[in-house]
């Protein structure tokens, strides 16, 4: 062993430099190179993740809304595989916009449901409510509708002929500042539900564009596209 | 951890998030909804301490769970627990949101011991299990401007330069009193 104490200690303190997100970006990529090369680097790496994770004791638990857990459990790729992608992929822009009016239908039937549960009541009329928006993406691959209700805020959206199964798809409103809101990810493999978060959903109005981009798995790293923009669309009232 | 909502046959006792965590990574989505549910109330109060605005911790939290959806094949138990692999998922998610927003946490950040700090209670330290509780009382030796550097490193994401703006103090003291800190962490923790 040729590596004095202090070598390990300067080692050890980066590596809870690194852990605790202390480095500037140019030092943290270094560091972060080096974890996969120097095993013993990666090991007090770990063993300081775990000490930061601990100062999280002291942050209370909440428990989140129960639409977020729906949301997540929407998202996820269907159990069965159903052949709907295959004539998803195949269908054009006016198959595309006949279904963002049934999705329409769908989230706007959605939000009567869930005005009404519990207790089931029959013969529910919808309140006069904000008519629902759809939209319909096309660009240089595939086809999204998107149908968003502003009563419920619930966005429904249909992904179709998007290849490159490494990227996740990314829906974005840009509002007239010009500054994109991220939507969420969206399941390309069925329809899909989601809650539009807040932020973004005061900018979901008649007129306004939406796009869509490929993004590192998990979504845009930065909460602004940093893949290409490969569909974009104008929101307008349904019907 | 907090007990949670019984899974599968109820069998609490018998619940290792580590294999829960491994059976994700499977495509076992019994066991994600059953990870969700056992972390989901821990990780949205990380994010919500992170992300102060609740829609937006919503959606950051979704975007948590998508990945560990597709990245739990990348925890591996030899390195650390699923709580920590969770925890530190959760952080950086949500610390990538907090500055790729273009936003820079400004509010100076008072060293003088006077200062409170909201103290981890003892309850809370005793359900976090013991590493957490040691790092609590390691941190409660420390001087409090230099805990509260260490906290706001974590949390807001704030680099070495930035605490020493926050702090109007030059970097070469920050990163030298950070790093008397950390040592003595570790030797208090070792």
């Amino acid at each position: 062993m040729t590596t004095t104490r202090s070598d390990h200690d300067d080692d050890d303190l980066l590596a809870a430099e690194l852990a605790l997100g202390l480095l500037d970006p140019a030092d943290a990529a270094r560091a972060t190179a080096r974890l996969a090369s120097d095993p013993d680097f990666a090991r007090a790496h770990d063993r300081w993740l775990t000490y930061a994770a601990g100062l999280t004791a002291s942050v209370p638990e909440t428990a989140p809304p129960p639409q977020v857990w729906a949301a997540i459990a929407d998202a996820l790729p269907a159990n069965d595989d159903a052949p709907a992608t295959g004539w998803l992929a195949r269908a054009g822009v006016w198959q595309a916009a006949t279904l963002a009016a049934s999705l329409a239908a769908l989230v706007m039937g959605f939000a009567v449901w869930q005005r009404s549960a519990p207790p089931p009541v029959p013969n529910v009329v919808a309140p006069a409510a904000a008519p629902p928006l759809v939209a319909v993406l096309s660009g240089t691959a595939g086809v999204v509708s998107v149908a968003y209700d502003p009563g419920s805020g619930r966005l429904a959206s249909v992904v179709s002929g998007i290849a490159d199964p490494a990227r996740a798809v990314e829906l974005w409103v840009i509002p007239a500042d010009g500054r994109p809101r991220s939507l969420g990810l969206l399941a390309r493999d069925r329809p899909g539900w989601r809650v539009a978060p807040g932020s973004a959903a005061q900018a979901l109005r008649a007129g306004v564009v939406l796009a869509v981009s490929l993004e590192p798995a998990g979504g845009s790293p930065t909460g602004l596209p940093t893949g290409p923009v490969i569909l974009t669309g104008k929101l307008q009232q349904a019907g | 951890m907090a007990q949670a909502a019984g899974f599968g046959a109820g069998d609490d006792a018998g619940f290792s998030l580590d294999r829960a965590l491994m059976r994700v990574a499977d495509g076992d989505r019994a066991a994600f909804d059953a990870l969700y549910h056992r972390t989901s109330a821990k990780l949205f109060g990380v994010t919500l301490r992170i992300l102060p605005l609740r829609h937006e911790a919503e959606e950051v939290l979704q975007d948590i769970y998508l990945s560990v959806w597709r990245r739990a094949a990348t925890f591996d138990p030899a390195r650390g627990s699923a709580m920590t692999w969770l925890i530190t998922l959760a952080r950086n998610r949500a610390v990538d949101r907090l500055r790729g927003t273009g936003r820079r946490l400004t509010d100076p950040i008072e060293l003088a011991d006077a200062v409170a700090d909201p103290a981890p209670d003892a309850e809370t330290l005793a359900i976090a299990g013991d590493d957490a509780g040691r790092l609590g009382q390691c941190l409660d030796r420390l001087d409090a401007g230099d805990a509260r550097l260490i906290r706001t490193a974590f949390f807001d994401g704030a680099s070495y330069a930035e605490l020493a703006e926050r702090t109007a103090r030059p970097l070469g003291t920050i990163k030298s009193r950070i790093r008397r800190a950390l040592i003595g962490l570790r030797e208090c923790l070792a």
